[in-house]
């Protein structure tokens, strides 16, 4: 056969090996701290997370950003190892330790080879159950927090999040500013805060340890009875397991267009959504089947239209970012100045003919069949099955969610996709929030007629321009 | 505790496609990873940003696939897949169940094979603005986003084919034609010119049935033209320093050193070098003006890997607001002397070591990962088995010799200091003034 008769030919695929999510076993140790351990063999290097189903979400609103600056700041030093020690201490374990939290919860965790994997537990429980949150620590921890902040509003793609969260939510609602805090309320956080929110993440029945990877020959639930024992014991924090949604009001009760203007730029941070969904919504596998079409797939609706057909943009995304509460319901692209109006034009009307028209059996099949085929791909590592279970155990998900991932997203319909759609996005009432430059495109939004537009100059640290926010009609 | 061996074949097809297989069915995935040997140092002047446009023409369809065809037909068959250039290589690489392999490779060879089938005016144009929008959200649309074109510069000397950012320039993207990208396809997309390596649950010799079947025909191209010399003095001579004064909030400095080369062993000690420097919370730079002086917002030190006469070690500092930048640099550069003055701690190597073992760990679980360096260390060094060899390597590095590679390279006269100053700032000074 000549080169041109083989390569017209495409191959068909072979018969797929069988796949399941590893199994896991669940312990619940008499703190009521659970234990899921997941064997993977062969995978020497062993994976521990330990958990506690409180978040930022869960915080004071004065004091936003207190959980995510206390899990920062419980690596620098506990009662047996002050200062660096433990990260010293870590590190001649070969172990990455960190600590961090999100909306939902906070997470404590460890990469080790599995022979030291009994010592490097033993610093994960340091951290978590004795950090000392040293005074000095913590103010320069907030100061860098407070820097980060500055740096995030010099920087467009991240000043239009910020700016895109305070227009989706009410002010009351924690989601309408960054998990991390604001420049309102960091200031406010000093040690006992941080130790009050430490405190209270020492809950047994809000906590797990999940540890992955090749654990022949090792007793985790034992081990983490030995070194977590006393978790919760001397708290006087929450003691059942229960956690709630917090508030999470609409600011969006039209279609908005906020710029904030930045003269000069070359390209604008575009946003264009409203609040979601939480992650506990029925029909979750089709809406991640809708939004992989619309613009989760290399080849989705928005990217074939912005990018492949048009090139206003190197990429355009959109999905639910799904919290314990709704979290935003966002397009995200950062398109060329001029193209802006179009562009938003363009992602309106995708949104639109997600809901109006069905989706053609060959994109369902695509999405669908990517959803199913990736998942042994996104599962390789155990780092990334303990991080699967994690979430399992952050959303009290029913513990074969894993399992029947597969045959629920072979299961939505082209009606189940329109459905999600219709019930989930509405095109009619989204906040447009647009960092660029006012003077090239603000005469092009207002033509546009998308909805009421607000034009922000503010100042921007490192540039020096006065601020103030006008109407424009 | 060691990493495992990867065990890997190496061969070469007639047509000199170099064919590497590395088998493990520990997860049903496979990785296909096909580089190529084609960078940014392969461009002219007036043709910077080249490969990398190309790379975006790769996926616009050859002879029995259609433009966007590739993703469509990858991710449908449940893979993930991109392409990426550098200065010394262009990569495109398919990550997909493991009964899907022969899909990956037929598409690699299509394009290998009539590429130029497919390509038109609409598609160039196409992606040179998707190029174009590239650029400008990385890099001109960011605060310090021009900082590694500018130690580019600085480090490599005009008309080094390391001089000039890979991105390339706006006119020169402009000026691309259509003559310009059937010439680069044919000059360097040629099996002799490509390594291709399979990663993870595979029969070999399935797998090299079809490697042969769809690759075998392609002819190889004879007259690939060399790289000129790309040798350069080992050090810069003098310090070379530029302020730049844009719309960032705190300052920031960059520092650069012209570097031994991606593979000569002073490159091991500079890399554990860096570790203690400034990986991490235990590292000696973020201990110190992080933690205790308490005058940097952020520190890093790298280095770039290039291959071609000379590398780029590089690190920065952002200086905390109302710091005088002046004592940030004077403290980085105080740590990076004593680097080349003073043994490091017996604590810090091992530390060190500790954690080098776990990233390379680490990273060869991954099938993807392992493709990646078996292609690259094919490549770069014509030596695949570094992947074995790599970690040995770094584990070996003594004190000695991190001081000397710090001695000789981390110097004064081989320094960049590129700094970025708040616009703002520089106003009320010559207001002040």
């Amino acid at each position: 056969m000549t080169l041109e008769e083989i390569l017209a030919v495409r191959p068909s695929p072979g018969l797929p090996r069988g796949y399941r999510f590893p199994p896991f076993e669940r312990t619940i140790l008499p703190s009521g701290m659970q234990v899921l351990t997941v064997h993977v063999p062969g995978r020497p290097l062993v994976s521990a997370n330990l958990i506690v189903r409180q978040g930022a979400s869960d915080e004071p609103a004065q004091f936003g950003g207190a959980t995510v600056l206390a899990a920062r700041a419980m690596t620098e030093g506990t009662q047996r190892y002050p200062g660096l020690e433990l990260i010293e201490a870590s590190e001649r374990l070969g172990a990455t330790l960190h600590a961090e939290a999100s909306w939902d919860a906070f997470a404590g965790s460890v990469d080790v080879v599995a022979p030291r994997l009994r010592a490097a537990l033993e610093l994960l429980a340091e951290l978590v159950l004795r950090p000392t949150f040293p005074e000095a620590d913590v103010a320069r921890l907030r100061d860098e927090r407070l820097n980060d902040l500055m740096q995030a509003r010099a920087e467009p793609r991240r000043r239009v999040e910020q700016a895109f969260a305070s227009a989706l939510y009410t002010s009351d609602s924690p989601y309408s500013r960054p998990a991390a805090g604001n420049e309102e309320t960091v200031p406010r956080l000093e040690r006992s805060q941080l130790a009050d929110i430490h405190g209270s993440l020492l809950a047994p029945r809000r906590a797990a340890l999940i540890v992955g990877g090749d654990l022949s020959g090792l007793d985790i639930p034992r081990m983490a009875a030995e070194v977590f024992g006393s978790l919760g014991a001397a708290a006087d924090g929450p003691v059942d397991g229960a956690v709630h949604a917090p508030r999470a009001q609409s600011a969006v009760d039209r279609t908005t267009v906020r710029l904030y203007d930045r003269p000069g730029s070359v390209q604008s941070e575009v946003r264009i959504g409203h609040p979601g969904l939480a992650r506990s919504v029925p029909d979750f596998h089709a809406v991640q089947v809708m939004t992989s079409i619309l613009g989760g797939l290399f080849n989705s609706r928005l990217q074939m239209n912005l990018r492949e057909e048009k090139g206003y943009t190197y990429g355009v995304h959109a999905g639910f970012d799904m919290r314990r509460g709704p979290g935003p319901f966002a397009v995200r692209t950062a398109v060329q100045t001029a193209a802006t109006a179009p562009a938003i034009a363009e992602s309106l009307a995708e949104l639109r003919r997600m809901r109006d028209t069905r989706v053609t059996e060959a994109e369902l099949t695509i999405a669908r069949d990517y959803m199913v085929g990736v998942f042994p791909l996104r599962f390789e590592t155990p780092g990334a099955v303990v991080a699967a279970l994690g979430g399992l155990f952050v959303h009290d998900l029913p513990d074969d969610e894993l399992a029947r991932y597969r045959p629920l997203v072979e299961a939505v319909t082209a009606e189940d996709v329109q459905a999600a759609a219709q019930q989930h996005i509405d095109p009619d009432r989204v906040a447009i929030v647009i960092v660029g430059d006012a003077a090239a495109i603000a005469a092009d939004l207002d033509a546009a007629g998308f909805g009421e537009l607000e034009i922000v100059r503010e100042e921007i640290p490192g540039d020096g321009d006065g601020g103030e926010s006008e109407e424009a009609e | 505790m060691t990493a495992p061996t990867v065990e890997f074949t190496d061969e070469r097809l007639p047509n000199g496609l170099r064919l590497i297989i590395d088998e493990d069915h520990l997860a049903p995935v496979v990785a296909v990873c096909i580089w190529y040997n084609v960078g940014s140092k392969h461009e002219v002047e007036g043709k910077t940003g080249f490969a990398h446009l190309f790379e975006h023409v790769m996926f616009q369809g050859s002879r029995h696939v259609a433009k966007t065809e590739h993703m469509a037909l990858v991710q449908a068959a449940g893979g993930t897949m991109n392409g990426t250039t550098w200065l010394d290589r262009t990569n495109y690489y398919e990550t997909v169940p493991s009964h899907q392999l022969e899909l990956a490779l037929w598409l690699e060879a299509d394009r290998m094979a009539t590429l130029l089938d497919a390509l038109n005016q609409a598609n160039l144009d196409n992606q040179r603005d998707v190029v174009k929008n590239e650029k400008r959200s990385s890099y001109d649309n960011r605060p310090y986003g021009q900082w590694l074109h500018k130690l580019q510069e600085h480090v490599f000397p005009a008309g080094h084919p390391y001089h000039h950012p890979t991105i390339g320039s706006m006119e020169d993207l402009d000026a691309a034609s259509l003559e310009d990208v059937a010439a680069f396809f044919r000059t360097y997309y040629a099996p002799n010119n490509a390594v291709l390596a399979i990663a993870g649950d595979v029969d070999p010799a399935q797998a090299r049935g079809w490697v042969e079947r769809y690759f075998g025909a392609i002819p190889a191209n004879p007259a690939i033209p060399p790289l000129g010399d790309m040798s350069l003095p080992a050090t810069i001579g003098a310090e070379i320093r530029e302020v730049v004064e844009d719309r960032v909030p705190l300052a920031r400095h960059y520092f650069a050193f012209r570097a031994p080369h991606f593979g000569d062993r002073r490159s091991d000690a500079l890399e554990v070098g860096a570790q203690i420097l400034a990986g991490g919370k235990g590292s000696r730079l973020y201990r110190r003006l992080v933690r205790e002086d308490r005058i940097a917002q952020d520190v890093a030190f790298f280095s770039l890997g290039l291959i071609g006469g000379a590398s780029m070690a590089a690190g920065q500092a952002t200086v905390r607001p109302g710091v005088d930048p002046d004592i940030v640099e004077r403290a980085f550069e105080e740590e990076l002397a004593r680097l080349g003055k003073e043994l490091v701690t017996d604590d810090e190597l091992a530390r060190a070591r500790a954690l080098i073992e776990t990233f390379e760990l680490e990273a060869l679980q991954r099938v993807d990962e392992r493709a990646d360096r078996l292609a690259m260390y094919a490549t770069l060094l014509d030596d695949p088995d570094m992947i074995n060899r790599q970690l040995d390597r770094y584990l070996a590095v003594t004190a000695a010799d991190i001081r000397a590679v710090s001695a000789e390279f981390l110097i004064p006269e081989n320094r960049v200091v590129l700094t970025y100053l708040p616009a703002a700032e520089i106003a009320g000074q010559e207001t002040a003034a």
